[in-house]
């Protein structure tokens, strides 16, 4: 079976777009497509060529609708969307444990409180743009990747300063109850960075 | 029929079209097609995520061969794929029971 120019072009687009693999395992069933589609019209002439290039690629999907799905079922998109639906959670979590315990009077240098909060701004913004991401699956997976990672690496920064400001010596001030609401804070940290680790190996491979 | 009316089926349509042997990704939706008169005919490109993600849970195993010069994945079902297919089955001929049952002409009694 000769090639055709309409269908080399769409698996040009979507090379662009998505990994190798898949690019392979689409252009096998692309032009699976395109042939029993020519089986149908003949390929007697050019005319007829173009009818079924046209058919197949219809049947298949176009580059657009391939690449969306693609991407909605990635197992990276969907770990950012778990990671970004646990955000309101831990925010009122360590928010509102670290007001009950005053942590504005904790020892921390304002640098070190300033760089945690751009860098959780960084991360939210970063899992944002790869839940709308619809067109460079390896970029926006990279991106899926590195946000997780950081975030990760941010809720072990976080679990071990509340461990040395709750150590002897450093006691973190804050009302009755505090205590409870910063165990409650560090146990969801803990969870999310299971969650996390164990979402990575499907995440990377795919 | 409309796409949207397989949400929630697509993944037992799926692992009942690899029941029968070995399919690559077009074959699956030919036999599909085949199988439902043409009835339920998806945009091939849209089967491949479905069969990565069944690939993932375990359900089905993928290979690659070469096939007329092009790489070709073959997808199998796996004991835990028949399990699956298995529990598919049971909830939905339960659902179209009761479905048919709640749509039949005079099913409902009238009350006052």
């Amino acid at each position: 079976m000769v090639g055709h120019k309409l269908i080399e072009a769409e698996l040009a687009v979507l090379s662009a777009r998505l990994p190798a693999q898949a690019v392979d395992e689409l252009a096998d069933g692309l032009w699976e497509t395109y042939r029993a589609r020519l089986a149908l019209h003949g390929d007697s002439d050019a005319g007829e060529s173009d009818l079924a290039a046209r058919e197949a690629i219809a049947e298949f999907g176009d580059a657009e609708l391939i690449t969306t799905v693609f991407f909605r079922g990635s197992p990276w998109r969907q770990m950012v969307v778990t990671l970004l639906a646990t955000g309101p959670v831990m925010a009122a979590l360590w928010g509102g444990s670290l007001v009950a315990a005053q942590a504005w009077e904790w020892q921390i240098p304002f640098a070190m409180r300033m760089a945690s909060g751009l860098v959780l701004l960084a991360i939210v913004a970063t899992l944002l743009a790869v839940t709308r991401a619809r067109r460079a699956y390896r970029r926006a997976r990279g991106a899926a990747v590195s946000g997780a990672v950081a975030l990760l690496m941010l809720d072990v920064g976080s679990l071990i300063a509340l461990g040395l400001m709750m150590s002897p010596g450093l006691g973190a001030p804050g009302a009755p109850g505090a205590a409870w609401l910063l165990t409650a804070a560090a146990a969801a940290s803990l969870a999310r960075i299971i969650l996390t680790l164990r979402a990575l190996p499907s995440a990377l491979s795919r | 029929m409309r796409a949207e009316a397989l949400k929630g089926h697509l993944d037992g349509l799926l692992l009942a079209a690899l029941e029968a042997g070995p399919l690559h990704g077009y074959a699956v939706k030919e036999a599909l097609r085949a199988r439902t008169d043409g009835r339920i005919d998806l945009p091939t490109g849209t089967v491949y995520p479905a069969l990565h993600r069944l690939e993932r849970a375990g359900l089905i195993s993928g290979s690659w061969s070469v096939s007329g010069g092009r790489r070709r994945r073959t997808y199998t079902l796996t004991p835990a794929g028949h399990g699956a297919l298995g529990g598919e089955r049971a909830g939905w001929q339960e659902f179209a029971r009761a479905v048919t049952a709640a749509l039949e002409v005079g099913s409902w009694s009238a009350t006052s």
